[in-house]
Parts: structure tokens; sequence; C-alpha cells
């Protein structure tokens, strides 16, 4: 061996042994693999572990970001009167309903939806595509053009409804219509992701199922209660899951539709916690309030996905 | 002896240096985002401003100020640039603006963040309170009485967009602190169409229910009232202080901190009894929800007999681009007028209208500029150009000035309204006050609540704020 190559083309090694000195360190597989890994932990460990550690601080102290001053300890004091709190008590039963009813006839529709487009060989895409824009816009946006539709005076809901002889209804206005509302309008941009959701499952049903069943002459209504159903059902709960979850922390829409009113009547909690973290900037309160709206979500959905787990073991 | 280098799995020294290093930046992280912490625990109020202006910078320097968006910001924005850089050609004026329902959170957010993109935040006088107690803007009580003319304006008005603690209704407490000096004077107008209900508006407030309610009789289609009815700003709560002050209701006991009781007196129900089943019968279908804009729009397509509005936003009402009652301003004077409010057992008008004052936070080199800007703005000719710019000034020889009194129909309405204005309670906790009276008002007018229940809830609930300073735990509930 009378030369060595390097990894800088041109260059020539020496033959000799290089001079004893300080070794050089080269980086093994688990140290590449920290490398890597450090600016997203480094991220994840800012943005997301060391707010919710300072939140959970915060939460047992009566601190104030406007107030400034000592954060003053006070234990469990604002864990227990958020829990013994009327008001919360209201807002809570007011998100349940919310959550149950846009989830329910998002679900319905959701899976009515995909089940029609997947009976369909002709124009599936373009459908589905069109069916999915409402999903594509911005709370926000959507909140602000249904405000418009829903107006009691100018807008076109209530212009259609006067067309057809009906009465105004005052959508936003009222405590009943005004919840309705916003089921309504939540169900109008999330319906097309449950109906994604199922769409996929609907697809990957194998067919030979139901040519099986089309040989032993079943009818539609068996062919959709034993094979169509059990076999999207699990795929239907997680987005379930998903909507339940988000449905919970609805805080945009309520904002710009009906500031929670009238009065307080479609305040939900997220939209609370936001009045007492930033009206009175109860900063200690409005951090527990938040924790223990994540130890809900924490706990309901380790309930629901156990209850997945032993559908799929079944 | 040399040991031979370990490879493969890593130590568990190294391990824990690892994990002691996590724990570290963990640690260092925390420190770093408590940094500001410095000033825990010193809570020393508003700092003082400098008696006089400091010398200013000769560089390119923009002044941003931070309101809500409504025509006001606009027109502060354009007649800054076009006057005042006349004396600092260096300066330039931004005026930024957030949505009315998040205005109080863009300012105090920021506060809170003791970083403000801001150098003049233009207050509610009502904000005041919280934001001196917090030591988030500056106290100018040395630099008014070395560059402002007191006794140029009337001395309630100076003192409400700029005096804490609060000043009386109708004076001003010459020994008191001054945190902020007057941008824009406001209050409501009286809108009445002078082709449906005549010429001469209603003097009392029971002869102007009477006369709403006669209109929308004879016109079908075009509703008696139009009033703010949202739940979202103050606007719920400033219709109902209007109607509270008018039937000789007061809002609290200043000096005992006192609601649940005053409020919630004979006279305080019987105004909420008129405002929601007297007056609130008289508005549109779904008006539950209306603020400033809605109110304008029903007025500008001729769908309201009598309404309510900030005489600073009603500028285009006029305007016949907007408008259904006419094609010309002239035309659409013909059928619209402007007046005070009606009286009743008292005389009483809401104060509008908002004051500069100037962020703690701001870099010294922009606060000295907001300070200059500020001496500059309250100058007479100043003032009177602005009212000419469409701004409503404090200054009481702006306000007798033809500038203003020419530059619009309610102009003069502004100028007869000046002695009989109330403000609301500009106290630390009035996001939480005004929250609460504004939800509960907007349930009685939507049907939510009962008129008794609601006002006896407000006071219960404002009571509960002003009294929980020493509650453990569970503040903000």
């Amino acid at each position: 061996m009378s030369e060595l190559t390097t990894d800088r083309p041109g260059q020539v090694a020496s033959a000799t042994p290089p001079a004893p000195g300080r070794p050089r360190r080269r980086l093994g597989d688990r140290g590449l693999a920290v490398a890597f890994i450090s600016p997203a932990l480094l991220l994840l460990l800012g943005m997301s572990v060391f707010p919710l550690l300072w939140a959970l601080y915060l939460s047992f102290t009566d601190y104030s970001a406007t107030r400034g001053g000592p954060a003053r300890f006070v234990g469990f004091g604002n864990y227990t009167a958020i829990l013994t709190s009327a008001q919360v008590h209201q807002r809570a039963l007011t998100t349940l309903i919310y959550v149950v009813g846009a989830v329910t006839l998002q679900t319905v529709l959701g899976f009515a939806i995909a089940y029609l487009i997947s009976r369909r060989t002709h124009g599936r895409g373009v459908l589905t595509t069109l069916f999915l824009v409402p999903m594509m816009l911005s709370p926000v946006v959507v909140g602000l053009f249904w405000r418009f539709m829903l107006d009691a005076q100018f807008g076109v809901v209530n212009s259609m409804l006067g067309s057809l002889g009906l009465g105004q209804v005052e959508w936003l206005t009222r405590q009943r219509t005004a919840l309705v509302s916003l089921i309504v309008v939540d169900t109008w941009q999330w319906t097309p992701f449950i109906m994604l959701i199922a769409l996929a499952g609907l697809t990957a049903v194998p067919k030979y199922l139901y040519e099986a069943a089309s040989i032993d002459r079943a009818s539609e209504w068996f062919r959709f209660r034993t094979i169509t159903l059990p076999l999207v059902w699990p795929l239907l709960l997680i987005a379930v899951l998903f909507r339940a979850i988000e449905a919970f922390r609805l805080f945009d829409l309520v904002y710009i539709l009906t500031s929670g009113g009238p009065g307080v009547s479609t305040e939900t909690l997220s939209f609370h916690v936001y009045k007492v973290a930033f009206l009175g900037f109860n900063t200690g309160t409005a951090s527990a309030y938040g924790i223990l709206m994540v130890l809900v979500v924490i706990v309901l959905t380790q309930l629901y996905l156990r209850y997945l787990n032993k559908l799929k073991e079944g | 002896m040399r040991h031979p280098k370990r490879t493969g799995r890593t130590s568990v020294s190294r391990r824990t240096v690892r994990l002691a290093t996590a724990a570290m930046l963990l640690v260092a992280t925390t420190l770093a985002a408590c940094g500001d912490g410095g000033d825990d625990g010193t809570k020393a109020g508003a700092p003082k401003a400098p008696a006089t202006v400091p010398e200013l910078t000769k560089d390119p320097l923009t002044l941003s100020f931070i309101w809500f968006d409504w025509p006001p910001a606009k027109a502060l924005e354009d007649f800054a640039n076009a006057e005042y850089r006349k004396e600092r050609p260096n300066a330039t004026i931004k005026v930024n603006t957030v949505p009315n329902a998040n205005w109080h959170d863009a300012m105090f957010t920021q506060f809170a963040a003791r970083k403000t993109d801001f150098d003049i935040a233009i207050l509610d006088s009502q904000h005041i309170g919280e934001a001196v107690t917090n030591g988030n803007i500056l106290d100018l009580t040395d630099f008014v009485k070395k560059n402002i003319e007191v006794d140029a304006y009337n001395p309630y008005l100076l003192a409400a967009y700029g005096q804490f603690p609060q000043a009386e209704t109708g004076k001003r407490d010459e020994n008191a602190s001054l945190y902020g000096l007057p941008l824009l004077g406001d209050t409501w107008t009286m809108i009445y169409r002078k082709d449906l209900i005549g010429d001469k508006p209603p003097q009392t407030w029971d002869e102007m229910i009477s006369v709403a309610a006669k209109c929308q009789a004879d016109n079908p289609g075009v509703s008696g009232l139009a009033f703010h009815q949202a739940n979202g700003s103050d606007a719920a709560a400033v219709t109902y202080n209007t109607v509270n002050g008018v039937y000789g209701g007061n809002l609290w006991d200043a000096k005992s901190r006192k609601i649940d009781g005053v409020l919630n007196d004979t006279a305080g129900h019987e105004a909420m009894d008129v405002l929601v089943n007297k007056m609130k019968p008289l508005t549109a279908k779904g008006s539950g929800n209306w603020f400033i804009d809605e109110v304008n729009a029903a007025v500008a397509q001729g769908k309201a007999c009598i309404a309510f509005n900030w005489i600073a936003a009603s500028g285009g009402l006029l305007d016949p681009k907007q408008s259904t009652l006419g094609t010309s301003r002239e035309q659409i004077l013909g059928k619209l007028g402007f007046a005070t409010l009606p009286t009743q057992k008292t005389n009483l008008v809401p104060l509008g209208g908002m004051g500069m004052h100037v962020s703690a936070y701001s870099p010294s080199a922009q606060q000295a500029e907001a300070l200059n800007f500020m001496r500059w703005f309250e100058q007479a000719d100043v003032q009177k150009k602005w009212a000419a710019a469409g701004g409503v000034p404090a200054r009481t020889d702006a306000l007798q000035s033809p500038e203003f009194l020419n530059a619009g129909p309610f102009n003069q309405v502004y100028a007869d309204s000046v002695p009989r204005m109330r403000d609301m309670w500009n106290v630390p906790e009035y996001a939480r006050l005004v929250d609460i009276e504004n939800t509960n008002v907007n349930a009685a007018l939507n049907g939510a609540k009962s008129p008794k229940a609601a006002l006896d809830d407000i006071a219960r609930e404002q009571q509960g704020v002003l009294d929980s300073s020493n509650r453990k735990g569970g503040g903000g509930l």
C-alpha cells in the first residue's frame, strides 16, 4: 500500500501514520440522531412543553399578566373555584349540548353523503372535491359570511323564508335559535371531514363481500347493516373523536357569530376561558381552567380509545 | 493505567450528563421566559413623563397609535400626517386599528408583555384605571402643568380623558394626577326622521317613545327605534346606562364602592323596564345584536324613525353613496335631523370619546415625540383644524368655533351636550364590570332574562367583582 485516498479529490494522503495527539471524535449513529432530533425537540420544549408546565405552575397561583407583582400560591383554590362555579357549570352544559348536537349531525350527514358518493361511478372525484370546500375555509371567514346570511333583517336566509311565505326568524339573537345556528354553521363546515374519513372506509371495504352477499340475494339494508357499517364503524369513530375534541374547544364561531349571546347562552367553555384570561387578566384562574379542559379531553379520549380497542379485538 | 474507551451504549454517567443538560435547558428556558419578572413585586404605578419635551430626534421616525377601526381613526391619520409633518417633517403618523371588540385586548395584551408596538394608546376613558394601576402609561401631570392650557378646557372633559382616580361627574379634581389628554370628544346624538315625525325633535324620553310608536304604526316596514343592543364591547351597557341616567338612576356609589342596592334601586329598575318593555318592542326584529354599524345602516336605509348613535360615527349618514334617503347631502339633511338626547328626570347623556396616553414601554425617542405631538395637538389653532377635518375637539374655544360648528350638523349637538355628560366607572376592574352589564342587558333585551332579574344579577355580580380583591383563587369567575 503506497498511498491512501481521502474524501477530497486530488489530495493524496501521506502513508505515514498521523502524529499522536488528541484523537478526532466522530459522531456516532446515536449522536447523529440526537443532532437531527434536537432542533425539533427544542422547538417542542419551547413551544409546547414549557408553556404547559408554566400554565400548570400558574394554575396554582393568583398571578395576573397585567397587574404584575408576585404570583401568590393559592393551592387548589383556582381548581375548586372553577369546579364549583355555577357559571362554569352553565358553560359546560352549553358546550356539551353543542358537541353532542354538532358531532351527531355531522356524523349522520357525513356518512350519508360518503355512502351516496361511494355508490357513484362517475364524477366521484369532482363531487368529493366540491364537498371539501367548506372545510378549507377559515372559521372566521365562515363565521362572518354566515353572520350576514343569518341576519334577521338583511340576511339571505330570512329573505328566502319570506319568499316562501314564512316569517322572519331571529337566528342569532334568541336563546334557542342561536345555539342551533352555531351547530348548523359548524355542521356546514365540518361535515366534509367526516365524509372524507367515511369515504376512505367505504372504499376500503372488499368488493368480494358484496359479491358474496349478492349471490346470497341479501337485501340492500342487510348488506349495509352487516357489511358496510361494521367495517366502516371503527374509522368513523376515530373521525368522531377528532371532531368531538375540535368541537369541545370551539371559540372562533362563537366569537364571530354570537359573542356568546344572547346574554351568555352560547358561551362555550373556551369562550369563557378567553374572557377570564383577557377581560380581567386573571391568568392563574384561566390557566387552571385550561388545564382542567385538557384533563377532561385526555380522560374522555382514553376511555374512548379503550372502547375502540375493545371493538377492534371483538 | 488507561481504561479502554467504552463503545456502544452510552455510559450511565453520560446519560446523567445529558439528563442534567436537558433539565438545565428547561430551567434556562423558564428563566428566560420569566426574564421580565424582574419587575415582579415592584408595582410602582404609572412612571412619570418629563415636565418638558426632551430633545427630539432628527432621524426619520414613525409615531404609532392604536385605536379601533372606525372613520375617526382614518381622519386622525390623514390629519396628523398633513399637519404635524409641517412641524416635524421626519415624523410619520401611523394609526393602527383593530376591530372594536378586540380594542381592549389588543392594547392590554401588549401592556402585559411589557412591550408595545404603539407609542400612543387611545384609551377609552374607562380603561384609564386599569392602565394606571398596572403602570402601563406615563403620568403626564407635570407635563400638562408646563405645556397645556388647562383653563382652555371644560374641566370635566380634561378630567374624563386623563384623570385617575376618576373625576366626579361634571367636576375635576385639580390635585389628582393626569395620565392622558383629550383626542376626540363624543356623545350620543338622537337621529330622527324629519319627514316622518316633523322638524321638532321630542323633548322628553316618554315623548320620544310615544312619537316612535306612532311613527312605527304609521309607516309599515319602518321601526320606531334603533339603538345599540349587542353584547360585545360596551354596546348594550351604554344603552342601559343612558336610560338609567335619564331616569335618575346611578351606576354606583364611588366613595363606598357600592353597586348592589344603588344600581338596582327603584330608578334603576324603572330604567330597565322602560328599556326592555317600552323601547325594545319598537326596534326591528333581530336587532338584538346591533351596534354602531347596524344602527347607521338602518337609518341610512330608511328603516328607523328615531335612532341613537355616537356622534363621531355618524358622518357616514350624510354620504349619498351609503344612503337611500337622498342623492345629495342636502336631500339627506332634509329628511334627517340631529338633536341632543331627550331629558326625563335628569338631562344626563353618556360621555364617549377617547384620550391619548403614552405607552410606558415605548422607546424614549418615541415617548419624546409622543409628548411633542400631544403638546402640538392641544394648541388652539390645531384643535380648530382638527374640528374642520372632522374631529371633535375638547378645547372650549375650538368647540365654539365656526370651524367646528359648521363642520357637521351634529356638532352643535355635541357642544350642547358637554355640560350634561356622565361616564361609567374607570376602575381597574372596568373590563369585567362592563362585560357583566353588557351580557345581562343583552339577555334582557333578547328575552333570555327578565328585566328585574337581569338588573339584580348585574348589581350582584359587579359587586362581587369589586369585593373580590382579597379572594384566594378563582379570581375572574
